[in-house]
């Protein structure tokens, strides 16, 4: 039915825009700017026609594409997608294309190089959702840190080197670590059956079945690789400096894609190649996640600045994935996934909300800020809506994952519920209060010294907004549109770790 | 009986040409003097085409005019697949170096005609190195490989630093050939040859035995591990390096990060692999710990480096330590097993996809150093991004790829050196972990130098960059190496079955 190679298409697409920018003339800037978006909305349609022919019902991968790339060591090209990953491949594109024509403003130094990176960005990302060889997955799992390096250290704030090189060395510590995971992996898989063919094939690998010893460390390394990214209490902290040095654009993909990368990697990789493992690690993961659910809720309360605050509210969303993956009920993986394309979609909009208070003021410290829903009332319109979104109102998206996670939980043990619930509040406190003292009360001293320039929202700061308000409200009313879109994934998920889960219990 | 028939003359081309290469680059320089231009071409050409007859002779899988491998001179020296790989990649560097030499030479008014004819000369060497039978003709070789690069390190005569780097460099390559040569002796002394295949046949004879090893036997193979570990910069046999490294000139230091490291790892391969393979279970345990402490010091102190050249000279240290860990990988494998064979394959294929990143990245400082009094301290890279935006991303494709981003060839490379390690397991696998956790450790300070060069302003009075055609051709080439190496898979796989067929020749 589909003769192009679809995904390929989509993954290579912006590598090939990436090429024409880089030979177009330097100071034509809106050339670069329009080729850019161009190339990411033509990778977003390829996305939404995926869409169209996925067949939902549908067990295992499709679009299913393979060449031999390394025969030595049965390396392969192989790519595929289901609907967990489609689902984060479309978040991917859809936020791309926003992110790149949000920098269309605030970026007016070296646009070019910007442009080659968040498309080389884009490349990384959408291989890594659809990669099925374990080689090729970490070769985009690296891809993707370069270019952020250089858009948080090239466009990023006045501490943006200290931040970048955290970003990129906590990262790098827990990859490389995976990296010997899965060559350990293959060689194990090479050493039982005498053959390198299929050591990398993920389709093979998880039904290969290791023993309990490599299982332990393989998941261990996995886990460290995606915990860092999640990022999962300890291993947060490089985030809020990410966040908070990183442009408006870099904080929305980082948010939005690169924290799902650490949650798809738990669920495609951790918990079908170890199960076992899975088990046995899961009650720590389970403690560490509510720890960060509610530890990035409290730290959030008390930071002076919107981005930080944002950022710690991401640790504290993200707790919400990790705990609806190892609790292995359907809710929790529902809500775990559910909880992932919502956040990408409310938080990422919050930067960019939070990014255009900043284009107006230079400023992001919460305490000078007040009484901006007299002068600019679609922004405290706009804000007010995401800030309920995130803070869960429920018939909006961010209500859905975590209603689903804590109903799982409840069922794993009332406690971590109870924990989970009581954090959502917290998440009502912080978001309100900020919310209360941005947009009520007087006009500051500081935003009254602005005049003129504190001007409301301008023509393409709503567009960008509009697809993400859209999806807010589509996925918080209709929630099976995603549900059903991962039914199927989740259940064969479920099944894999069942019988080691009915063992157990 | 020296018979002198074809194949005798196919086997001794290569070696033999670079030798009367040399010759020529003199003569003509003596013929019409100060002809740089014409020296470059003709020193560079004439290695192109010998690297082509390399080819040609072979003994490659279903190359070459040799099917087999053949030996010359009674046996000391042999030209199978081994010889020719390393052929080919000494040749490669001293190509290379010879292309980024003239932009770097010309403005300080150092002559070519000596700078490529040394060279020659010491890749002569080198390439004796790699087809070496006999312990004489490896220690021969060795000097012939290290007295033209103490000239080369010193030959900025007016540089105190120069000439300083060289006299240490001297007086410890000095040191460790002479131990070296010790531990040949008494190799030689007990075992009676000086044949690498008949000094292997005693050393299995004595293990088989079950009698063990005779002391003064023991004794020779701990002088020449440390002669060993002194000419690859092994720590604690390191010292030498930073300030040899520092001081020569600049194209000398790139030739001196790769040509004698390479060459030095060859000689460890026809000694300890082919002579001492018997022995490993008793070498085996020293290489480990080398190998953690090279990778683990040169890492940690390559962080806190401003130099550039001192940052670099370090971080070949730890790459020093990567290859160990290969080594380690053939040495703790069992016999005849995968695993040994994987060890080995490593051990060729990092030596190669190290020859070309390292290479390029010294010519990036070269290639900014062309104007005299430009320091080589990191902080010169300040805004080279918008300086010279070619030069920087050249710069950047190094770093990564000696970092170990993948698909580039030194991802590869560590990737094969792990997997080696993975499949000896036990402490070896120990041994892998410390390995990417390094890797991890060195991205910092090779990312700094990206930090320099993207992220921050360059000086106001920062003149331009100029790139000379040479030195543009040279680093077309190492890059093309690099890139090509790790992402382009035919190439990848060339890479791999030539290290393979090298392998097969010496197990």
């Amino acid at each position: 039915m589909y003769g192009l190679p679809l995904l390929t298409l989509v993954t290579f697409l912006p590598l090939a825009g990436a090429l024409v920018i880089a030979v177009l003339p330097r100071e034509r800037l809106d050339w670069i700017r329009w080729a850019a978006l161009g190339t990411s909305l033509l990778a977003w349609a390829v996305s939404l026609y995926l869409l169209t022919g996925f067949d939902p019902a549908q067990s295992g991968f499709q679009f299913g594409e393979e060449a031999s790339w390394v025969p030595a060591f049965g390396i392969q090209y192989k790519l595929g997608v289901d609907g967990i990953s489609l689902a984060l491949v479309v978040l991917t594109t859809t936020l791309t294309w926003i992110s790149i024509l949000a920098s269309f403003g605030p970026i007016k130094e070296r646009v070019k190089e910007y442009m080659i990176s968040f498309l080389l960005l884009e490349v990384g990302m959408v291989g890594v959702f659809l990669a099925l060889d374990m080689f090729l997955f970490y070769i985009f799992w690296e891809l993707v840190l370069i270019p952020m390096y250089l858009i948080i250290g090239i466009w990023g704030g006045a501490n943006r080197i200290y931040a970048t090189i955290k970003f990129v060395l906590y990262t790098l510590v827990g990859s490389l670590l995976m990296l010997v995971a899965i060559l350990g992996m293959a060689y194990t898989y090479q050493a039982t059956t005498g053959t390198w063919v299929g050591a990398f094939d993920y389709l093979a690998l998880i039904s290969f079945g290791f023993d309990p010893t490599l299982q332990f460390f393989a998941f261990a390394a996995f886990f460290l690789a995606f915990a860092i990214k999640v990022p999962m209490f300890p291993f947060h902290t490089w985030l809020p400096d990410a966040h908070v040095e990183a442009p408006t654009a870099g904080s929305v993909i980082l948010a939005g894609v690169l924290l799902k990368l650490g949650g798809y990697g738990l669920l495609r990789f951790n918990v079908p190649l170890f199960p076992q493992a899975a088990l046995d690690w899961a009650p720590l993961i389970i403690i560490l996640s509510l720890i960060a659910i509610v530890y990035g809720a409290i730290v959030a309360l008390v930071q002076p600045d919107l981005k930080k605050l944002v950022a710690y509210s991401s640790v504290s969303h993200m707790g919400f994935v990790t705990l609806g993956i190892f609790v292995f009920t359907e809710q929790g993986l529902h809500g775990a996934v559910f909880q992932m394309i919502a956040h990408g979609i409310i938080t990422g909009a919050l930067f960019l909300l939070v990014g255009v208070i900043y284009e107006r003021t230079h400023d992001r410290t919460i305490a000078r800020m007040g009484g901006l829903a007299a002068v600019v009332p679609v922004y405290a319109a706009l804000f007010g809506f995401f800030v309920l979104a995130s803070l869960a109102l429920p018939g909006l998206a961010g209500f859905v994952g975590e209603f689903l996670v804590i109903v799982a939980a409840f069922d794993y043990f009332p406690i971590v519920a109870a924990i989970a619930a009581l954090a959502m509040m917290l998440g009502a406190a912080y978001l309100l209060w900020m919310y209360q003292r941005v947009i009520f009360g007087d006009l500051t001293d500081f935003l009254r010294g602005l005049g003129h320039h504190l001007t409301d929202m301008n023509r393409v700061e709503v567009v960008t907004l509009v697809p993400l308000v859209t999806l807010t409200v589509a996925f918080g009313v209709f929630p099976g549109l995603l549900l059903e879109l991962w039914q199927v994934p989740v259940d064969d998920l479920l099944a894999r770790v069942g019988s080691s889960v009915l063992a157990v219990r | 009986m020296i018979g002198v028939d074809a194949n005798t003359l196919l086997a001794l081309l290569p070696p033999a040409g670079v030798a009367l290469l040399a010759m020529l680059v003199v003569i003509v320089d003596m013929a019409s003097p100060a002809r740089d231009r014409l020296l470059t071409v003709l020193a560079a050409g004439g290695l192109a085409v010998l690297m082509v007859l390399t080819v040609v002779v072979g003994p490659f899988p279903g190359i070459g005019l040799l099917s087999e491998p053949v030996e010359v001179f009674a046996g000391a020296y042999v030209r199978d697949s081994l010889t020719s790989l390393l052929d080919l990649l000494m040749m490669s560097i001293a190509l290379l170096t010879i292309l980024f030499g003239p932009d770097y030479l010309r403005p300080r008014g150092l002559p070519a005609a000596e700078f490529a004819s040394m060279l020659l000369f010491a890749i002569t060497g080198a390439m004796l190195i790699g087809g070496a039978r006999d312990l004489l003709l490896l220690f021969l070789a060795l000097e012939l490989l290290v007295l033209p690069g103490y000239l080369l390190a010193g030959y900025a005569k007016r540089d105190g630093l120069s000439t300083e780097g060289a006299i240490k460099y001297f007086l410890l390559g000095s040191f460790s050939s002479a131990i070296f040569l010790f531990g040949l002796v008494l190799t030689f002394g007990f075992t009676g040859t000086t044949s690498i295949s008949e000094v292997a046949a005693a050393v299995n004879q004595a293990v088989g035995g079950g009698a063990g090893l005779a002391p003064g036997l023991l004794m020779g193979l701990a002088l020449l591990t440390t002669g060993a570990a002194f000419k690859i910069a092994a720590v604690p046999f390191h010292y030498w390096t930073p300030d040899a490294y520092q001081g020569s000139p600049t194209p000398v230091t790139g030739y001196l990060s790769v040509g004698p490291k390479v060459a030095a790892f060859a000689l460890i391969l026809r000694l300890f692999v082919e002579a001492l393979g018997g022995l490993k279970a008793d070498w085996t345990p020293f290489v480990i710990v080398l190998a953690a402490a090279t990778m683990t010091l040169g890492n940690l102190v390559a962080l806190s480096q401003d130099n550039i050249k001192r940052m670099l000279a370090y971080s070949s240290i730890a790459h020093t330590g990567y290859i160990l860990v290969g080594l380690a990988a053939y040495g703790g494998a069992a016999p005849g097993s995968e695993a040994e064979a994987a060890g080995l394959q490593s051990v060729l294929f990092y030596a190669i996809a190290y020859s070309f990143m390292n290479l390029g990245a010294f010519a990036c400082v070269a290639a900014l150093q062309r104007r005299p009094g430009v320091t080589s301290q990191i902080a010169t890279f300040a805004g080279l991004g918008r300086r010279a935006p070619l030069l920087a991303a050249l710069m950047l494709l190094f770093l990564l790829s000696l970092t170990g981003i993948p698909p580039l060839a030194g991802f590869w490379a560590k990737w094969y050196v792990i997997q080696a390690a993975l499949q000896v397991g036990g402490w070896l696998t120990l041994l892998a972990v410390l390995a990417v956790l390094n890797a991890a450790a060195a991205a910092f300070y090779y990312l700094r130098v990206a930090v320099y060069m993207y992220m921050r302003d360059a000086p106001e009075a920062a003149p331009p960059v100029v790139v000379g055609g040479a030195t543009r051709t040279g680093l077309g080439l190492a890059a093309l190496g690099t890139i090509a190496i790790g992402l382009v898979p035919p190439v990848t796989i060339a890479v791999i079955v030539m290290a393979q067929q090298a392998a097969q020749a010496l197990l």
